[in-house]
């Protein structure tokens, strides 16, 4: 039978061999994925989740078990990707990616993006708005950002969301409000 | 409720069941007769539908490479004692005490007669120091020589023109 997250983490701090792999292993794509939608840099994506994982390493001990791992963990990750913008690095690639995205507001996504030359018009029509809508998303502020996908790709819950980012659930709420809002104002819902 | 009357904020916990029942009542029953916000739930569903399936454009790593990294940092934190000092000053300080230290053995040497008259060793060296401590107010710019480097050549020496002079 296949350990749980928080048994794997107990054994991390029991220092017992493989169980900081196997927990690695586990949530490595999640972890760098959730870095990249709040610092949109690859490499510093990559750094805050190595960065993430050498922390959970060190604090394993403290994991209480009152929350999921999951909730526990991406707090850790969160708080990296602020420390790292906090160092300045990250400010600087937001700036940077701000600037882009004023620059290329009224770029036609399909010019940055093309699609394969033998795709079918649905297809490309299919591309436009996904691009369109990722676009909006990288719009958003980081916490407007972190809080639609935590919620839509990560699946957590306006308590657990609020836990992660250290925030009170009405914020959450807040923040969902206003992010769907203006992603509907950008880019319609296209059902 | 908001101030506007409709339960804007309400409206994305209510597509993820997240509401208690008696709030989730209430805004079912706003949006039964609020085509705004029945246009807006609907609009939320299809958003987050989107979001969920739609593939990620965050650029691909190796993974490999990404433990590989990380196993390595962690051997590294594993053998050294502790995080590295901030205060820790490196070595072009240790050069320059070395220096003053140099300039003080040298001033003491037998033959050096900047003794002041009537007055005492230790309050020349001083003066001496302290002629000098203008190197020790710069430190702070001369541990950052780095950043007083042409980033903008730098940026750009893939475009230089070549030297005529070779």
């Amino acid at each position: 039978m296949e350990r749980t997250d928080e048994a794997l983490c107990r054994a991390v701090a029991n220092r017992e061999p493989g169980a900081f792999d196997l927990l690695v292993e586990r949530y490595q794509e999640r972890a760098y994925r959730i870095a990249w939608s709040v610092v949109r840099d690859r490499e510093e994506a990559k750094d805050c989740a190595q960065e993430a994982f050498l922390r959970l390493h060190e604090s394993a001990g403290t994991f209480a078990g009152q929350s999921k791992f999951s909730t526990w963990f991406y707090r850790i990750l969160v708080n990296c990707c602020l420390d790292n913008r906090r160092r300045g690095r990250g400010w600087r690639r937001l700036l940077v990616w701000l600037d882009a995205a004023d620059d290329e507001r009224d770029e036609d996504p399909i010019e940055r993006h093309p699609a394969p030359v033998e795709d079918p018009g649905a297809h490309v029509d299919e591309e436009r708005q996904l691009s369109q809508l990722w676009d909006a998303v990288d719009r958003l502020s980081p916490r407007q950002r972190a809080v639609v996908l935590l919620q839509c790709r990560e699946g957590l819950a306006t308590k657990e969301i609020a836990e992660v980012l250290d925030m009170s659930e009405a914020t959450v709420r807040v923040h969902l409000h206003r992010a769907f809002a203006a992603l509907r104002r950008r880019v319609g819902a296209r059902r | 409720m908001s101030v506007s009357g409709h339960p804007s904020e309400r409206l994305v916990p209510y597509l993820r069941n997240e509401l208690a029942a008696a709030e989730r009542a209430a805004v079912e029953g706003h949006v039964g007769g609020c085509a705004e916000c029945r246009a807006a739930l609907a609009d939320f569903a299809a958003l987050a539908e989107r979001l969920a399936r739609a593939p990620e454009p965050a650029p691909s790593i190796h993974w490999g490479a990404f433990r590989a990294e990380l196993r390595e940092a962690l051997a590294r934190r594993a053998g050294s004692p502790g995080r590295p000092r901030r205060w820790s000053l490196g070595p072009l300080p240790a050069a320059l005490a070395a220096g003053l230290a140099a300039i003080v053995l040298y001033l003491a040497m037998p033959g050096q007669n900047l003794r002041a008259p009537g007055g005492d060793q230790a309050l020349v060296e001083d003066a001496m120091l302290a002629s000098r401590l203008d190197l020790i107010k710069e430190l702070d710019l001369v541990q950052r020589l780095d950043l007083l480097e042409d980033f903008d050549v730098i940026g750009r020496l893939d475009r230089l023109e070549p030297s005529s002079q070779g």
